[in-house]
């Protein structure tokens, strides 16, 4: 008895893996034509679509090893480390280290025939003006999402981001705590430039948080501002946009705001990194991506801006019409991007520390 | 035949304490000069008003923790070890069975509960902590109270003590090593903790893990980040060695 049941605990551990081995891939020779059948991604998490991976996976007949990051700088200091991968998606400023730092190659663009497909907005960012190392993958911007059942539209439309910092809704607001996201709305408010380096500036931003600190009582968090917001436990919160489209798709009482007063814009963009192995695979893999069908299903299960002319005309007239974070912003002449700048990161960093300890 | 332990030991202890000391002593070099020694880093930590602030904040709550686990912990290791043997079995399972769920998850659940009330940080983070560590005192403390023969407490009943003598002189001093490592178990997770107060806290409420954490991550700061590690480590140090130290003193009594 003891031995059938030892056998069935065999069979039933086994037959999963067996499982896996799913027959339907193609007759695609991915040796002869890349060279090699494996890929090494390194993305965001929660930030790709349902069949991407195992579509890439049969048309091409090849093994995607899918991992994930949540900062820029995770992600950086792990491939300081020296990991290996073939793809990675690194924001706007990210992407303009890794270029100085000669972390990441230059893309052949021979190889990449659907560059056409990345929006008119991104045609020429200023961290990588021709494409020569990244393609565009998600952007957007930063904003206010709040609850209509407790805070006037009017009220956010006019005052903007100066709304986080009354005292009027203290216990009822949440900052992002993530490296200079955390002073955006400071700096945006008091009208400074996101990549100011005048020490006066940042100090008075520095005096503004801490204010809000004490007279606001603001929570400081990252991913978990979704889940909150979606339950309603505070009314106004600093949040990405396409977090706000997926809070506000599931919460209907829920609106963002992009404050007049300016916004960081940014975008996230598939690069290879210097030391991958596979670099023939990794550019069929941007390849793919931009693809009307993949950059759609990406764009859709992750509820983020497509960087895709097809996917974002499709979307923005269908699934996401009212869905208002995710429109492409333009003529707000304040808005801007982060440019990589160590020093101010690393000031702003420390001074972020002590407003969250409270000295 | 010990030759693999001492691998594993360079490896994986002795090397990161040394790469934690030499970044803690250093400060980043230019092009031609890789490392510059110092002690700036050390300089800082007790020049800044956060520091002390934040480190006395760890202290504390990690002492209210301790103390708040000890005095709920105790009655409940007593009466489990009052209890037949099938029944202590049971009642030990019980205590354990939390901790068969990952900690994070459970300490996300507290974060939900918590969300609808109007606690301070601190108490949120307090309750966070006791409820993890609980079980850690309780076990400890029942491991010594059930080891405790039995014999000694009807002797002193026998000889005219009545149930509260009993207890402060005979059982009460004999489960003080227990106590002892149950404190230290209790102690030490709670002072160096990260995430609880940054799952609780809702990010306000920063202890030294929090404070590690931010100088490696989001500052980038490896050399600052590894000076805090090393005090943090010299705390955990000095606590254990008066832990220690009073396990000796009790222990030299019998």
């Amino acid at each position: 008895m003891k031995k059938i049941i030892c056998y069935l605990l065999v069979v039933m551990l086994v037959l999963p893996l067996v499982g896996c081995n799913k027959g339907e891939k193609s007759d695609f020779d991915p040796i002869a034509e890349f060279g090699s059948d494996e890929l090494y991604v390194y993305n965001w998490g929660e930030y790709i679509g349902e069949n991407t991976i195992d579509e890439f996976e049969r048309r091409y007949n090849v093994t995607v090893h899918y991992k994930t990051f949540d900062s820029n700088e995770e992600m950086y200091t792990t491939l300081l480390g020296g990991d290996s991968y073939d793809i990675i998606v690194p924001s706007d400023y990210m992407v303009e280290r890794l270029i100085k730092e000669n972390m990441i190659q230059k893309l052949d663009i021979s190889l990449i025939t659907n560059i056409d497909n990345i929006a008119d907005n991104l045609d020429s960012p200023n961290y990588d003006p021709d494409h020569s190392y990244s393609i565009p993958y998600f952007q957007g911007t930063v904003g206010i999402v709040y609850d209509t059942t407790k805070v006037d539209p009017q009220e956010v439309e006019e005052k903007g981001w100066d709304i986080l910092f009354d005292s009027k809704y203290a216990g009822q607001v949440y900052m992002y705590d993530a490296d200079r996201d955390n002073f955006m709305p400071a700096m945006k408010a008091l009208g400074f430039s996101l990549n100011t380096n005048d020490p006066n500036e940042i100090q008075q931003c520095y005096d503004l948080l801490m204010k809000q600190r004490k007279e606001v009582n603001p929570g400081y968090v990252t991913d978990e501002v979704n889940d909150d917001m979606i339950n309603g436990l505070k009314a106004l919160a600093v949040v990405y946009s396409g977090a706000a489209s997926y809070i506000i798709s599931e919460n209907e009482d829920m609106a963002y705001c992009e404050p007049y007063q300016g916004t960081n814009i940014w975008s996230d963009a598939m690069c290879i990194p210097s030391n991958a192995k596979n670099v023939k695979l990794a550019h069929a893999w941007i390849n793919f991506n931009l693809e009307k069908e993949v950059a759609i299903d990406n764009s859709l299960y992750v509820g983020y801006t497509s960087g895709n002319k097809l996917a974002l005309e499709e979307l923005s007239n269908g699934e996401f019409k009212d869905i208002s974070s995710y429109k492409i912003r333009t003529g707000y002449p304040l808005d801007e991007e982060y440019h990589d700048d160590e020093s101010l990161k690393k000031t702003l960093g420390e001074l972020w520390t002590h407003v969250k300890a409270g000295n | 035949m010990c030759w693999p332990y001492i691998g594993w030991l360079l490896a994986f202890v002795v090397a990161p304490m040394i790469l934690i000391l030499l970044y803690a002593f250093t400060k980043q070099g230019n092009s031609v000069l890789m490392l510059n020694f110092t002690l700036e880093n050390f300089a800082k930590f007790f020049s800044d008003s956060i520091f002390p602030a934040v480190l006395w904040r760890s202290l504390k709550i990690a002492f209210m923790t301790t103390v708040v686990c000890l005095l709920l912990g105790y009655p409940a290791a007593y009466f489990i070890a009052k209890m037949d043997e099938k029944k202590q079995a049971f009642f030990i399972l019980l205590i354990t069975l939390p901790m068969w769920i990952n900690m994070l998850i459970r300490t996300y659940a507290w974060k939900g509960i918590l969300s609808f009330t109007d606690m301070s940080s601190q108490i949120k983070v307090m309750i966070g902590m006791v409820y993890n560590f609980l079980p850690f005192m309780i076990l400890q403390i029942h491991a010594s109270l059930s080891k405790l023969d039995k014999n000694l407490i009807v002797a002193a009943n026998d000889l005219g003590a009545n149930n509260v003598q009993t207890f402060l002189r005979v059982v009460l001093p004999l489960s003080i090593p227990g106590i002892i490592s149950g404190i230290t178990l209790v102690f030490l997770p709670a002072v160096s903790s990260f995430f609880i107060p940054k799952l609780l806290g809702g990010g306000e409420y920063v202890l030294i893990g929090n404070l590690i954490e931010n100088y490696f991550i989001s500052v980038g700061d490896w050399n600052y980040g590894s000076a805090i590690s090393l005090i943090m480590a010299m705390v955990i140090i000095i606590s254990m060695y008066f832990t220690k130290k009073a396990d000796k003193k009790v222990g030299g009594e019998e």
